[in-house]
């Protein structure tokens, strides 16, 4: 029997010639070429916009970051990629060697099941790759254009779609292993997606434990690379998640095996994942790559926070859909926990909107507490709780800083970006894959 | 005689209450072409993917050598082709080809022979989901001959052919039992198998009703009946599964 490194590497060329013989695979490429060009030249031409065509305040344009404005607008066509297209080609290739009898005959070889579809992950991963060139060509656009990337932002962004990309193959891979036929893979897929807009809206209405449990959606994890911020804990937890869904796959492809066995191994694999990512969300490592540094404090303010070793408790009486709790939360507590070592957070609320506290005296009141001085505020703004707890540490506030960083505004207007992204790539996938399949015909 | 390769005792699967085999018994020796017969649903299929270890049997002792060898084991000293499958469709019979060669290990000196055999030169580079039902049929046991295990087992190697493809693949099959390579086929043409093969184990409603040689087989029928043997092979089959 050929040695299993020999025998994958055939695996691995074979999942090569799979994917490109996919009508799946090509679609996609197709599509994204479009779906980028609809979302790079809006984003250009709000941009555009915004940094004064047209006779735009000079106050906004110096806000202006090409990473809200161009990376990650463009880049969202990925998130609808990865959404509707994705999980097709994933199960396209995994649930065709069960359809066409291939498994059966690959199963005759001790090769692990994981080492088959660590090859197909692979595989999948640099189809992936490919048809984020389309992203590439317009971030390249907007280079000559004049626009400004920052490329540690550019890395956190292309990296949350990459880990995005990555679970949503690992999800599909499992739908497609445990189904009997790829429609009903499909429909586990999406029926999951679905499920996590469900957990995002419960997490929205209720917070509390669905708020905690909603940070580690595809979606919500995807937000935090988005803002530049690199989170430890979320790529341990993709990666937990990425690990979950392929040993859930390699279990029910062992059709050898029984189904009772099979569905202990993954009860045994579904908890072992569980806690991996409860252990995941306990690390509070974490990157801010964002040019500006949105994500942190002043140098000198977290130079000062830095000094202060009592545990900060804050008490804020919001409620979940509370735009001024999503404020707090953004603007502030995120980033206390980022500068502070000890930071506990308790959301105090009766209803969901708090549109009837109002009345309630204490609604909207935010309370820090530090060494056992407490105070209390209404403001959500990360000025005013430096403040307080600066005057609750009884130390001075630091000297103020100059604003460092400013926007990068551009009237830009990419040549050729609707003539590339509407025609030349849809147009190239077409005739590429034309010519290649030309060879059988 | 020659030597017992395989030896298969106690072997049951049961779909919830529908027995599918029951207690199966029977043996592979070193160099025959054995032969599986029975009627439709007799268990066929289910007993090659148990022996081969692509559905989990209920109970089985597979033995290699007089060596228990479990399902993962298994692997190495067997090779099982199922019917009716067209793996890799977009992929040329080559490449299916290079799954024994390059996956499996397949010895790489049979190539071309095997090509010849089963006149698979033309059909090298179409995909296999192109192919005609013989044509897949064709491409399925050249990937069968050229895998490595020393026991191969086909599900109905010639369903699909028409006479002369029979022909073609029951000499090369033949050609590699003379190698020492023990095959078991199964078979529902029943005058077809008493011709191909050494021996024949009947199946019937999932239990092993009789072994031997056809011409062994032939006297058992006869003694059932209590008269004269059956000058037919398909009689003897009826004399034994009735």
């Amino acid at each position: 029997m050929r040695s299993p490194g020999r025998a994958w590497w055939w695996l691995l060329r074979k999942e090569c010639s799979e994917l490109i013989d996919s009508r799946a695979w090509w679609v996609m490429l197709a599509l994204i070429g479009p779906l980028v060009g609809v979302s790079f030249i809006a984003a250009t031409r709000t941009y555009a916009e915004a940094s004064g065509l047209g006779g735009a305040a000079g106050g906004l344009a110096d806000a202006l970051w090409p990473l809200d404005g161009i990376l990650v607008p463009t880049l969202s066509a990925y998130e609808i990629a990865a959404l509707f297209l994705l999980p097709f080609v994933a199960i396209r290739m995994i649930a065709g060697d069960r359809q066409s009898g291939a498994l059966k005959l690959e199963l005759q070889h001790s090769l692990p099941s994981i080492a088959r579809l660590g090859a197909k992950m692979l595989v999948l991963l640099a189809g992936w790759s490919i048809a984020s060139v389309p992203a590439l060509i317009a971030f390249a656009e907007w280079r000559a254009a004049g626009g400004s990337i920052y490329l540690p932002e550019l890395g956190s962004v292309l990296l949350g779609h990459l880990l995005n990309a990555g679970v949503v193959i690992a999800l599909a891979a499992a739908a497609a292993s445990v189904a009997e036929h790829p429609s009903t893979a499909a429909i586990l897929t999406l029926a999951f997606t679905v499920g996590t807009w469900v957990l995002n809206f419960l997490a929205a209405v209720h917070g509390g434990l669905w708020e905690r449990l909603a940070r580690y959606t595809p979606a919500e994890m995807l937000q935090a690379f988005q803002r530049g911020q690199v989170r430890l804990a979320l790529v341990l937890a993709a990666f937990a998640a990425i690990a979950a869904g392929l040993g859930l796959a390699s279990v029910w492809m062992r059709l050898g095996v029984s189904v009772r066995r099979r569905a202990a191994e993954s009860i045994g694999i579904v908890a072992a994942a569980s806690v991996l990512m409860f252990g995941c969300s306990r690390s509070r490592t974490d990157w801010d790559v964002s040019e500006n540094r949105r994500n942190s404090f002043s140098e000198s303010d977290e130079r000062l926070l830095k000094q202060i070793q009592t545990p900060l408790h804050v008490e804020a009486h919001l409620a979940p859909e509370d735009p001024r709790r999503f404020d707090l939360e953004r603007q502030t507590l995120s980033k206390l926990r980022r500068s502070l070592p000890h930071v506990t957070v308790r959301y105090v609320a009766a209803t969901s909107s708090g549109l009837f506290e109002q009345a309630n005296l204490h609604y909207g009141e935010i309370w820090y507490e530090l060494g056992g001085r407490r105070a209390m505020t209404r403001v959500t703004s990360s000025e005013n709780a430096l403040e307080t707890i600066y005057a609750l540490a009884g130390m001075p506030p630091p000297k103020e800083e100059q604003a460092e960083h400013r926007g990068h505004p551009l009237v830009a207007r990419p040549a050729g970006a609707a003539l590339i992204f509407y025609g030349i790539w849809p147009l190239l996938a077409a005739g590429v894959w034309i010519f290649i399949h030309r060879r059988f015909v | 005689m020659s030597q017992v390769l395989v030896e298969v005792s106690g072997m049951s699967k049961r779909y919830g209450r529908v027995t599918a085999l029951d207690n199966v018994a029977f043996s592979i020796r070193s160099g025959e072409l054995l032969g599986l017969i029975g009627p439709n649903g007799a268990g066929k299929t289910t007993l090659f993917e148990c022996l081969a270890g692509v559905q989990p049997a209920d109970h089985a002792q597979v033995l290699f050598q007089a060596e228990y060898r479990d399902t993962r084991r298994r692997s190495s000293v067997l090779f099982y082709v199922p019917d009716g499958i067209a793996p890799w469709p977009s992929q040329p019979v080559q490449r299916a080809l290079e799954f024994s060669l390059d996956f499996l290990g397949g010895p790489r000196p049979l190539y071309k022979e095997v090509i010849a055999d089963l006149s698979l030169g033309p059909l090298l580079r179409v995909p296999i989901g192109n192919l005609s039902k013989g044509q897949r049929k064709r491409a399925l046991l050249g990937l069968g001959l050229l895998s490595p295990q020393p026991v191969l087992l086909i599900d109905e190697p010639f369903e699909g052919l028409d006479l002369r493809q029979t022909r073609e693949a029951t000499d090369a099959l033949r050609k590699h039992v003379l190698t020492g390579r023990s095959l078991f086929v199964s078979i529902h043409q029943i005058s077809a198998a008493a011709k191909v093969c050494d021996r024949l184990v009947l199946l019937s409603e999932g239990r092993v009703v009789a072994q031997g040689t056809p011409d062994e087989l032939t006297r058992l029928a006869a003694q059932k009946l209590g008269h004269t043997p059956p000058s037919d092979f398909e009689e003897v089959f009826l004399a034994l599964t009735g």
